[in-house]
């Protein structure tokens, strides 16, 4: 192994010979730099490698030839290997992103550079405190020096405020090591903790002089404007060194000087951090410059690290592992936003758009943001997730608030830039600077985010139970992605198909689960067909999609809370992936990110106030929580928002309606399951029917109400056919949860009646109308009309679709309306179950409007010649008509198994539903889906023969030919009477589709943005205010000590 | 030979209904017509226009849908005879209501609606829409207080199986729903004037404002289902709120009277009371009549 030292001295040589080439953008000078800095990133990574493939002990690098403390000497363990692996990569391809900026800026830039990867590795492996203050001060003035590169006013500004701030910084904490010198008698660090120096009478001041001062070094919130204005001043290749680079190494630093602190620091610390990271990304949400962003982003993902240098006592063990988890997601990912903000060249969020000309950089924007909120697979999810799990077994329940607090603060500004870059327009001048050199960086950086999540998942616990499988395929699709869309599609269709027949056999036996995993591999292969009509690559679809299907499948396979949670966010990003796409989508994906991210964290802090006080991560763990109270309320919020319910469903229209004509089947049937699907989970974990009389499912019950009300209500009020649709999905989940808060037989028997019943005739409809949107190119109703005549194959679909929706018997719909009505009345919620029911018949006029508007009535001008939609969208929607016709007529055949586990699994063991060959009854009524279905068949069938007989003669007339003689005066426009139709109806009822919650949303958000805007105004850019904070800061941190 | 033994007098007791909606359709506007100092039309008068529209040879179709409506409509009103018991007591007046309960005929009363309104719809003339949308509207405030009745019902008898309904009301009138739970009756009583659709209801089909509302474009045969089914649908809902509420029918005499004096509370109240519009009828069935709904129910949880 070679010495770690000569990292020090290559790197110090270099820069000295260097200087003989002050030629000013000497190409040599330049080349000579990229390849010394080759060097110590070598030296690491294999120092690094060792230290993985064996545990060894640390190398201990002794100098001046003696030991400590009477000389300096440097470590070299697996910890110092790995930061010293980070900085020093970072040094590399930071430098060759600098490389064509360095030739302008010549050779005394490149100086600095290397005089800073010097600075950061010596920071990071020496043991002795003076050593270390005048290495920080040597990589502080080589970075006030590369801030100067930049020659704009504001750069030079910033750099000397981070002049004084630093300044300041370094004479507390000199002062502090004077202190500690003068009472311990030593500087070295592990010296000084064998000797017990800490118990010395008046270190606490030297030690907190030495502690504050490396916590400023971390720009604590508030006292940080000064790295602010650096991070947007800099150049953005140098503002990657600071928050990649100079972060690591002053994170280090506080844990090498940690032991000095008695154990109340840990609380300060921990508590400086978290307040950083919830503060500084509550200032983010309201910023618009980039490189300020993504300084509020870095500073509070520093913070977020300090804090877990502070809760290290509880951590324990797991501390390398979260903080593996977290700090390589914002090393690798905030160096590379920053790098993408260079090649942008833009302040304003808004540019980043133009990325789109540039799709693989778009998606390592994706990949970046994504790590930096901590969506699996990336590492910060198994990080976060540990850290969470670790805080909640020591009951600090409110650090867990804040951090999740924080992390959804995070997503508020990371997910609406995202949102930008995938949809606003590309100004038309704007260019992006491509160099290669540029792009290699980014890239390395975006892929090895992958190579350290397997990392990650190799070491969290119970992270080598997660299934995998899935998300290699979906790699492979990503890999696939240049293939034609037709090609692509079959793939995923085969890749579900081979899954499901796979997973069959593990389900066999639990039919709860079977049917969800049904509607989810079922229902994804059948969208999926829709997916050949499109021309093309489609690209980024189809690893979108199936990742979302993975989520979902992933919910029914779960046997731990990791492996929930991990499919959970799955299918939070695969489906929010999916939405965006829709031409209008931006707000309405941004709405349902933010829906789900608090939904997710809500879940999250359930699941972490489950397990407290418990060993393992089973699901199990749900029934004997500590804190059903809190846990359930929580989880269940959580669910709701997916589910939608009443006052979290304003996402839920514009996602649905403006997603594309094949997505909105997806997130609608199918989606919306997935929320339905935790619910189930919980609600058994409650403690099935023994939970029946908690008052968290009472209020869930009216919930459920109230929801379907609302929900149909707003439907009725639609002029946009697909927004109808959604409202209608808003009021059947509704039903959903209503049904299945019940918690008795016939209740869960209603409840999975409606979800499969709402994924059959959701995703047909969504289907057939996405097909005759795809075809008239609108989504009014209004406009449309009689299109029966040229889609009569859609026709007959809406109908099958509406019938089954109405619950008009003999369909499949119906079966849900008796089994609701035997449930109402065995539960005894009749007023619930009366509001339910007359969201019921509301439900009518929408599926009335709905048909009427888009298939009857009068038809335009302008849509004479539209074709009927795409085979491969009438294809799966008469797989589903066949899947609604088989379920009509044979409930049983799903129904049966499913009551026979829910009585014998011991979980609704009382007034089960019994089945008489095809004949249900329960001790109120019965109903024969069989019988009926043929006594209607044959009724209709005769009636229909006989009025053919008797009106064999009818004379097909034109479309005016109606009583007017054939003489209507009017446009077909006029004379379809579609546009408000429900306007009485309105008049009568329509107070209650005041839009009540959506304001109240609204309010929240322009609170927070009012807040941040406000708040912000601290950062006044005045050098003299910055380093008042940093005082301030100091002394309020000393009161609260001492 | 049983199924189509019992297929005959399903056939039978078809014929009987439909003779009886259509004598009672000519009662009934003679009565009107008396009350309102008119002469008014002969009782066979339904027979007549029935045979008329059935004879009619010119025949225009709209399309498809157009031409099923009617069907629909009509296997609804068939529908719910099939489904509904008659006689008690009497197996082979019973029909077909061994297939389902209460709960399918209330809901298949939509099957029919639903037909007839994509069947008008298709017609394309903006009355039949306009008649639909407020047909609709109108009816999921209607529905209120019954299903609040039929709750309260169910908590009652603790079945939902008309038959058995009938059963637990045998044994003289006090037996009756009537007396028994006479809150539910009123309020149910009060949701069937808008389900018959007569004044102060029928701003659906409104002869002055909105000529004959959904039915507008249908004549000739068409027209002649239509009325077929209007009468078979007015004699089997009243025998519904018979079976319901007044005690049943142990033979077909007490059936035809009792239904006759069940429709004809709607028919009265309609001489009475001018039209409603339809955003001031949803709130007024929303108010008494839902309330008595509740109160019904409540009086007997606790």
């Amino acid at each position: 192994m070679v010495n770690p030292v000569y990292i020090i001295a290559v790197l110090l040589s270099v820069s000295f010979l260097l200087g003989l080439f002050r030629k000013p953008g000497s190409d040599f000078a330049r080349l000579a730099a990229l390849i010394t800095l080759a060097f110590p990133a070598i030296v690491s990574v294999s120092w690094l490698l060792q230290f993985l493939g064996e545990p060894t002990s640390p190398f201990i690098i002794y100098t001046a030839g003696s030991v400590p403390p009477f000389s300096i000497n440097l470590k070299m363990g697996i910890e110092e290997a790995f930061l010293t692996s980070a900085v020093n990569i970072l040094g590399f391809f930071g430098f060759l992103y600098l490389y064509r900026t360095f030739k302008e800026s010549g050779v005394s830039a490149v100086v600095l550079f290397l005089v800073l990867v010097m600075g950061l590795n010596v920071v990071i492996m020496t043991r002795d405190i003076f050593n270390l203050f005048v290495f920080l001060e040597i990589t502080s003035i080589a970075l006030i020096g590369l801030i100067f590169l930049k020659k704009d006013i504001n750069a030079v500004s910033a750099g000397f405020k981070y002049l004084i701030a630093v300044s300041v910084i370094s004479t507390i904490l000199l002062l502090g090591i004077g202190f500690i010198y003068y009472f311990a008698g030593t500087l070295n660090i592990d010296d000084f903790v064998s000797k017990n120096s800490g118990a010395v009478k008046g270190m606490s001041t030297a030690v907190f002089l030495v502690i504050i001062a490396v916590l400023l070094e971390l720009k604590p919130f508030p006292a940080n404007g000064w790295g602010l204005d650096v991070y947007q001043s800099a150049h953005p290749g140098i503002s990657a060194m600071i928050s990649a680079g100079m972060a690591t190494a002053s994170l280090f630093v506080l844990y090498k000087i940690l032991p000095f602190g008695a154990v109340y620091w840990m609380q300060i610390i921990a508590a400086v951090g978290v307040i950083t990271f919830v503060g500084s990304n509550m200032l983010g949400i309201a910023q618009k410059n980039a490189n300020r962003l993504l300084g509020y982003s870095s500073i509070g993902q520093i913070g977020l690290m300090v804090g877990i240098i502070g809760f290290s006592p509880m951590l324990g063990k797991h501390l390398w592992m979260v903080f593996f988890g977290l700090f390589i997601s914002h090393f690798l990912a905030k160096a590379g936003l920053f790098w993408l903000s260079g090649m942008i060249g833009k302040e304003n969020i808004k540019s980043w758009s133009v990325l789109r000309k540039q799709p693989l950089l778009l998606i390592a924007f994706g990949v970046f943001a994504f790590a930096l909120i901590g969506f699996p697979p990336f590492p910060s999810f198994f990080g976060k997730w540990q850290l969470v799990m670790d805080l909640a077994a020591h009951g600090q329940f409110g650090w867990i608030v804040a951090i999740l607090l924080g992390s959804m603060l995070e997503g508020v500004y990371l997910f609406r830039w995202l949102g930008y870059a995938i949809k606003l327009d590309v100004e038309a001048d704007q260019k992006l600077d491509l160099g290669i050199e540029k792009l290699i960086p980014v890239g390395v950086f975006a892929l090895m985010l992958f190579g350290a999540s397997h990392f990650a998942i190799e070491n969290v616990p119970g992270g080598l139970t997660l299934n995998l499988i899935p998300v290699y395929f979906i790699l492979l699709l990503f890999v696939l992605d240049f293939l034609p869309a037709k090609i692509k599609n079959s793939i995923a269709i085969l890749g579900m198909a081979y899954y499901a027949w796979l997973l069959y056999p593990s389900l066999q036996d639990d039919t709860l689960r079977l049917v969800f995993a049904g509607i989810f591999l079922v229902g994804g292969v059948l969208t999926l067909f829709a997916g050949y009509s499109v021309k093309g690559k489609r690209a980024g679809f189809y690893p979108f999609a199936i990742m979302m299907y993975a989520g979902l499948i992933g919910l029914v396979e779960a046997k731990n809370l990791l492996q929930f949670f991990f499919a959970w966010e799955l299918m939070t990003l695969g489906s929010y992936v999916l939405i965006i796409r829709g031409k209008k989508s931006l707000v309405h994906a941004y709405n349902y990110m933010l829906f789900s991210l608090g939904g997710a964290y809500l879940i999250f802090l359930g699941m972490a106030l489950s397990v407290a006080g418990q060993h393992g991560l089973s699901l199990s763990l749900l029934n004997t929580t500590h804190f059903p109270g809190w846990a359930y309320t929580l989880l269940a919020i959580g669910f709701l928002t997916k589910t939608a319910a009443l006052g979290l469903h304003i996402w839920l229209p514009g996602a649905h309606a403006e997603a594309e004509s094949d997505v909105s089947p997806m997130v609608s049937g199918i989606l919306l399951k997935g929320g339905a699907f935790g619910l189930i989970v919980l609600f058994l974990a409650m403690g099935a029917e023994k939970a029946g009389g908690h008052p968290l499912l009472y209020a869930l019950g009216w919930l459920g109400a109230i929801t379907a009300v609302g929900g149909n209500l707003m439907a009725v009020f639609q002029e946009d056919a697909k927004r109808l649709l959604a409202y209608s999905s808003v009021g059947n989940l509704g039903y959903i949860l209503f049904a299945f808060a019940f918690m008795t037989n016939v209740g869960w028997l209603t409840g999975l009646t409606y979800s499969i019943n709402h994924f059959l005739f959701k995703t047909l409809l969504f289907l057939a109308i996405g097909g005759v949107v795809m075809r008239v190119k609108t989504h009014n109703m209004y406009e449309m009309g009689g299109l029966i005549k040229r889609m009569p194959w859609s026709f007959i679909a809406v109908l099958i679709g509406i019938i089954t929706l109405a619950g008009i018997p003999p369909l499949s719909g119906y079966a849900g309306k008796w089994l609701f009505y035997n449930a109402v009345i065995t539960k005894g919620w009749y007023f619930q179950g009366a509001m339910v029911f007359f969201s019921g018949t509301i439900a009518f006029l929408y599926c009335f409007k709905l048909i009427y508007s888009i298939f009857l009535g009068q038809e335009k001008d302008k849509f004479r010649k539209v074709k009927e939609v795409p085979v491969w969208y009438i294809l799966p929607q008469f797989i589903l008509i066949i899947g609604i016709m088989v379920f009509s007529a044979r409930p049983d055949l799903v129904l049966k198994p499913i009551g026979a586990l829910l009585s014998q699994a011991g979980y609704f063991p009382t007034d089960p539903l019994t089945w008489e060959n095809v004949t249900a009854s329960t001790n109120l009524g019965y109903w024969s889906g069989y019988k009926i279905m043929l006594v209607i068949g044959v009724m209709f069938v005769t009636l229909l023969t006989w009025l053919l007989v008797m009106s064999r003669k009818a004379q097909k007339v034109k479309q005016f030919n109606i009583v007017y003689s054939g003489e209507r005066p009017f446009t077909p426009e006029t004379t379809h009477f579609s546009h408000n139709m429900f306007a009485p109806y309105y008049k009568a009822l329509g107070f209650l589709t005041i839009p009540v919650v959506t304001s109240f949303w609204e309010g929240v958000n322009s609170t927070a943005h009012a807040f941040a805007d406000s708040f912000r105004k601290i950062y006044s850019g005045n050098g003299q205010t910055y380093i008042a904070h940093i005082l301030a800061y100091i002394i309020i941190v000393y009161l609260i000590i001492f | 030979m049983e199924l189509l033994i019992k297929i005959g007098f399903v056939l039978l007791g078809l014929f009987i209904i439909l003779n009886w909606g259509l004598i009672m359709a000519g009662i009934i506007r003679k009565i009107i017509a008396r009350v309102s100092m008119r002469r008014g039309i002969k009782i066979y008068q339904p027979y007549i226009n029935l045979i008329k529209n059935y004879s009619i040879r010119s025949q225009l179709s709209h399309g498809v849908m157009f031409y099923l409506g009617p069907v629909f409509r009509l296997s609804g009103g068939v529908g719910i005879f099939l489904f509904m018991p008659l006689i008690y007591g009497s197996e082979i007046w019973n029909n077909f209501s061994f297939t389902g309960d209460l709960i399918l005929i209330a809901y298949f009363m939509f099957f029919g609606m639903l037909g007839m309104a994509l069947g008008a719809g298709e017609g394309g003339h903006p009355y039949s829409a306009i008649g639909i949308s407020r047909g609709l509207a109108q009816f999921t405030a209607i529905e209120v207080p019954f299903t609040l009745a039929l709750l309260s019902l169910a908590i009652q008898y603790k079945t939902l199986s008309i038959s058995e309904i009938v059963a637990m009301q045998q044994g003289g009138i006090m037996h009756w729903t009537l007396f028994t739970n006479p809150v539910a009756t009123i309020a149910a009583m009060l949701s069937f004037l808008g389900a018959m659709g007569h004044s102060p209801f029928n701003v659906v089909m409104a002869p002055q404002e909105n000529p004959i509302g959904p039915p507008t474009e249908y004549h000739g045969t068409f027209l002649g289902v239509l009325q077929t089914n209007r009468a078979i649908l007015h004699v089997i809902e009243a025998v519904l709120y018979m079976n319901l509420f007044f005690g049943g029918a142990s033979s077909w005499l007490e059936l035809l009277v009792k239904s006759f004096f069940v429709y004809f509370w709607s028919v009265f109240v309609g001489m009475v009371f001018p039209r409603f519009r339809v955003d001031q009828s949803i709130p007024w069935m929303l108010k008494i009549p839902m309330v008595l709904g509740i109160l019904s129910i409540v009086l007997l949880i606790f």
